[in-house]
Parts: C-alpha cells; structure tokens; sequence
C-alpha cells in the first residue's frame, strides 16, 4: 500500500448558484468545505434524483460521521449510523437501498459532500 | 501451531520480545533478513527459551558473512528447509 | 461483545505508534474492510501499539489526520474486542485509565493464547 494523497483531479465542473464547483472524475467534491444543501441539489438533480426529507436526514446523518469520524462510513457502519440517529426501522439496508438505490454508502457519501467511502468495494 | 518469521537484529529492535511472548510451546521461530543476527552468539542468547525451535535461514546468512559464525544451537535452513516449514504449520506471523 | 466465537475472528495485531509510520493506519484498514465484509474482527495492540489508545491525540503538526478518531469509528462496525497487552501498557506508565476506549487487558501468560485462537492474523 502507499500513502494516500487527498489532492484529486478535477474532472468537470458544476454551476450551482454562480458558483464553479469543482467535481473528480467519480462525482465527488474536489474541495469538501465547497459543499452546501444546494450544492447537494444540484448533484441529485443532474442524475434525476428528487432528495425528500429521508434523503436529508440520512445525508446529516452522514455528514455528522464524517465530522466524528473524518472518514465516509461502508455500508455496515452507515446502517448503524443512521439506526442510531433515525431508529431501528430506517437502520436496515432495505430502507437505504430504496433512498439510494445504486450504493447508499457511494451515493450517499457523494451527496453529502464527503470524499468516497474507501474501505468498501 | 505456528511459524514466526522475524527479520529484525535482537541488537536494534525488541520486537524480538513480542514474538517470544506470542509463541506457544510448539511454535517455531525462523530469523530471516536482519534476524540472522541473532543467530551469531552471544546474540542468540536471547532465545534460549525456545532451544530446538529456533531456525535461521541460510541465504540470508551467508549474504552477510554469518554462515560459519551461526551458534550451534540454531537450525540452518535454506529456502526449501523454509517452504518445508511453511507446511508443516498451520500458518505464520511476521514480525518486523 | 464479539468474544463468543474467537476461533472464526481475524486478529489484527497493531504494534507500531501513531504518526511515526503508516503501519497502524494500514492495520485499521484492514480490520475496517474484515468488517465491511462483515467478518468478526479482534484488535491487539502490542508493543507502541498500545500508544494508538493514548487520551487526547490531536492531528499532526502539519495538519495530517491522526487515527484517534478512527478508532471512536470502530464500534461502528462492531469492533468491540479491543486486547491490549498488560505489560506493553505498564513498560509505557500507562494505565487503563489513560486509554480513550474501553479494553480488555490480557496477561502475558494469555497472550499466545490470542495468537493460536484466532485464524487468520494480520501483523502490523
């Protein structure tokens, strides 16, 4: 293994409220502290998402463990995460899976702004 | 039981300590790289609590002018003696 | 508690200090991806390993994340067996007071006793 760098390529960028937001080549924010709920917006709505209040608390969900944490949760630890905060009934897989259906821990992370989750495949 | 490789001199590092610590009454000990060190006395004094178990590889030896020089009590093995090793215990641990 | 079933749990052994070198970030990385995978994982710290428990680490002096606030991020994942060697921790004038988690302290006598129970150990 070698060490990681935390600089990222730029890929493409994203105008959100006359702002250039700078994107990697997967979708992620190049700079973390760029984020803004509208900046979120604007990433759903280009991949034809609509964020509901569920997908909200679960993105706040996620934004608290980076800022414990400083690191993106895999799916294990996102589920509990989010059963801690939300309750048993939305701490399941199936539930995220229906917010975000492609990867909750992917998508999820690159909404909330947080770099890619890196200890899940 | 198991194989521990060590490959750092007891001289420098005392993680020698550690591995001596963890292994059970049947596990061997294979000093490999700089571990050969502590195969030259009065280095290999430090395992005189697992004599007959201690094992030293000889290519790394002889790179560094240490075959002859080995204390008796450790078992030399060259990279067939090792595989052989390898096999006849469950799994191994490094230490570094 | 993950203890019921030790045999089937991978033992990640951490046995160098924060900061110094990447080995104990790389050891955490593998218990977290074990656990990501949903395997039962143990944690021993041996040696400086015991270092990475320390109360009160910060970031580095140049900015560089530390691994305290991964190791908050460890029940997250259920890691919850945290084996700590008494006499790494007593060679340092440390006590289990000064640790940042709870642990469970095992005695030297006790400690091949980790190694042969757990397959497989990744050593760090």
């Amino acid at each position: 293994m070698t060490v990681k760098t935390e600089r990222v390529a730029t890929a493409r960028c994203l105008r959100v409220e006359g702002r250039e937001i700078a994107l990697d080549p997967e979708g992620y924010l190049v700079d973390l502290s760029d984020w803004t709920p509208a900046v979120a917006e604007a990433m759903a709505g280009e991949e034809g998402r609509v964020l509901t209040p569920e997908h909200w608390e679960v993105i706040d969900v996620l934004r608290d463990f980076y800022a414990r944490f400083e690191m993106a949760p895999a799916m294990r630890a996102l589920v509990k995460a989010v059963g801690q905060a939300l309750g048993p009934e939305k701490g399941r897989s199936l539930h995220l899976m229906k917010l975000f259906p492609e990867s909750p821990a992917k998508v999820g992370a690159r909404l909330a702004g947080l770099p890619k989750p890196t200890n899940c495949l | 039981m198991l194989l521990h490789l060590l490959n750092r001199s007891v001289a420098s590092s005392h993680v020698y300590r550690d591995a001596l610590r963890a292994m059970d009454d049947d596990d061997y000990l294979l000093l490999i790289e700089d571990g050969v060190y502590g195969a030259v006395a009065p280095l290999n004094e430090h395992f005189s609590s697992i004599a007959g178990r201690l094992y030293a590889l000889r290519e790394d030896l002889a790179s560094r002018g240490l075959e002859g020089r080995c204390a008796e009590q450790v078992i030399v093995v060259d990279m067939e003696g090792f595989v052989q090793l390898t096999e006849e215990t469950e799994r191994s641990v490094s230490w570094f | 508690m993950n203890n019921a079933d030790s045999s089937t749990a991978m033992l990640v052994v951490l046995r160098h200090a924060p900061h110094g070198s990447s080995w104990l970030r790389e050891g955490l990385d593998v218990a977290l991806v074990g656990a990501a995978f949903g395997q039962s994982v143990s944690l021993l710290f041996l040696g400086d390993g015991v270092q990475a428990l320390i109360k009160g680490q910060q970031k580095g002096a140049l900015g560089q994340k530390g691994t305290h606030p991964t190791l908050d991020m460890l029940a997250m994942y259920d890691i919850d067996t945290l084996l700590v060697d008494a006499d790494s921790l007593a060679q340092r004038g440390l006590a289990e007071d000064d640790l940042q988690l709870p642990v469970t302290l095992i005695a030297s006598s006790q400690l091949l006793r980790v190694f042969s129970r757990h397959a497989p150990v990744f050593n760090f």
